[in-house]
């Protein structure tokens, strides 16, 4: 089992080497890809991170009727926390939102510091949803609760910031699935010439009698490796420019793009590049070499 | 044993390749099966190996029913045959040991029984001397008969040989025959030889069944005892009278 194994293994890389020129040629081409998937990775993760870091930073606020007392605040404090997409509620007085105005606009604390005695001001809740898409959805159901008189959110640009987020993400997604497609059809080329000069080879294989995993294991092995070749130098690449990028922006572009940390992301993109490498050298062996071996009995 | 039960084969792309073909060979029988270009004696070799499927009728090969084979057990049926073609297909790279070897390896025997097959098919063969030799290194007639050795180290109950004396001058041939016939009498081999040699097929006479335009037309005994028209070409194909002729004739 383990001799088949490694003789499999051992007639991969001779597949590589007999096929050297080819082999590189198709490296080479799966390289420029997986370059690309890399760096659009690395956007699109920053991006998923900063998407979340936004979606985390939108609450809602609800306002309390003025005629609500206590015991009715807790209830509707408890039917808030149990609706669905709610992560956190904090309740504030009416007296700790006076408070927060003056903080926010200190230049007004004489003219409202006059109005202190009759706050116009709600007793509120600030909520916080697990997740920010859904964000008008549960404003409506908090809405509807009784007790409270409206709800505020931080206005449809919030919204639309968020969707623009997720359809950056949804085309990086796209993107790359389309590159992983293009590595895979590059390898799948590559197997094809190789098995057009193995077709002897493949001849007696069929002829004695050889199982068909049999004749396509090399074919897969050398897929695998032509892979893994192809990712290596866009690994090294990525680390670079990541490292260099997070040097020089100290970990924010402009003040706004907050990049993951370097470790562990880098090595986890590193892991997903080679996990690339190898889905697409066997998948492309994999489609080259079944295609071949259906159109015979 | 090998029998065609109503066998016919038609393309896809609308060639009818065989029409309705009965034939039974016998275990350790030695057959030529002879006929021009085109005629179907490569469609009979296909359906016999498994490579192909007949559109009517079986080809039941000891008591198996090829065209029933399910594609993924296609291979075990394939170890019970062996075929040869005129081009050799011996890998340049490797030594005629290596080729024979190579055979085995791929079917996973263990080193030291191919090590010793090997050996054996190659001086059965003739080409002991020659076991490190590489191909190029070989005249014509050497290189086929690695190539038979090569089919018959697995040792399989049939050996297919198609056209294998076609690159081959007449003394050659001879050798290539004579190496046949000393399987099929050692290794209890049966032996099917594809050729339209008419002097080989003179001068080692065997049974001979000749093809033509998809049908059999002649079954020829070795010693010429009996030699049955199965069909006319020309004009309708008098099919049923043709069976009771061969029954009458076997009977």
């Amino acid at each position: 089992m383990f001799h088949r194994f490694f003789k499999h293994i051992k007639e991969g890389f001779v597949g590589i080497r007999r096929h050297f020129s080819m082999a590189i040629s198709s490296a080479s081409a799966v390289t420029v890809t997986l370059t690309l998937v890399g760096f659009f990775a690395v956007l699109m993760f920053n991006m998923a991170y900063m998407t979340s870091e936004v979606e985390k930073s939108i609450s809602l606020v609800a306002l309390i009727d003025y005629d609500c007392s206590s015991s009715e605040i807790k209830i509707i404090e408890n039917n808030i926390a149990e609706l669905d997409n709610v992560d956190t509620v904090e309740y504030r007085t009416k007296d700790e939102e006076f408070d927060f105005y003056n903080e926010m606009y200190p230049e007004m604390i004489e003219f409202s510091e006059t109005y202190r005695e009759d706050n116009p001001f709600h007793d509120t809740f600030m909520i916080y949803a697990k997740d920010g898409s859904k964000l008008s959805e549960l404003k409506e159901k908090i809405a509807s609760i009784n007790g409270i008189d409206s709800v505020e959110d931080g206005g449809s640009n919030t919204y639309k910031f968020v969707n623009i987020l997720h359809s950056v993400r949804f085309a990086g997604l796209i993107l790359v699935s389309a590159l992983v497609l293009l590595a895979i059809y590059l390898i799948y080329n590559t197997i094809k010439i190789t098995i057009a000069s193995r077709k002897d080879e493949i001849w007696i294989m069929r002829n004695v009698g050889a199982k068909n995993g049999y004749i396509r294991a090399p074919f897969l092995v050398e897929g695998i490796i032509i892979g893994i070749m192809g990712s290596i130098i866009p690994i090294g690449l990525i680390i670079w420019a990541y490292v260099y990028l997070f040097n020089l922006s100290n970990g924010n572009i402009l003040g706004i793009i907050n990049l993951y940390p370097s470790y562990p992301f880098l090595l986890y993109l590193s892991l997903g590049l080679v996990g690339i490498g190898i889905f697409v050298g066997f998948i492309g062996s994999y489609i080259s070499v079944c295609k071949y071996l259906r159109l015979k009995r | 044993m090998i029998e065609f039960k109503n066998v016919s084969k038609k393309y896809k792309n609308g060639t009818h390749a065989l029409y309705d073909v009965n034939l039974q060979i016998h275990d350790g029988e030695f057959v030529y099966i002879i006929g021009p270009t085109g005629s179907g004696k490569s469609t009979l070799i296909k359906l016999l190996d498994g490579e192909e499927i007949p559109t009517g009728g079986n080809v039941i090969v000891n008591k198996t029913n090829v065209g029933k084979i399910r594609n993924s057990k296609v291979y075990l049926y394939r170890r019970k045959i062996g075929v040869v073609f005129q081009d050799y297909r011996l890998l340049p790279n490797k030594t005629v040991f290596e080729n024979v070897a190579y055979a085995l390896e791929v079917l996973d025997w263990p080193k030291d029984k191919i090590r010793r097959r090997t050996r054996e098919v190659l001086r059965l063969v003739d080409l002991a001397d020659k076991a490190n030799s590489f191909p190029n290194e070989l005249s014509g007639g050497q290189q086929q008969r690695a190539a038979i050795a090569r089919a018959i180290s697995k040792r399989p109950n049939i050996l297919i040989a198609d056209e294998p004396t076609g690159n081959l001058d007449p003394e050659m041939t001879n050798e290539i025959v004579d190496m046949l016939e000393r399987i099929n009498l050692e290794e209890k081999t049966t032996i099917l030889v594809v050729t339209h040699n008419p002097i080989m097929v003179k001068e080692h006479p065997k049974r001979t069944i000749t093809i033509e335009a998809g049908h059999i037309t002649y079954d020829r005994q070795a010693d010429n005892s009996k030699e049955i028209k199965v069909e006319e070409i020309t004009g309708e194909i008098p099919v049923q009278e043709v069976k009771e002729a061969i029954k009458k004739d076997v009977s």
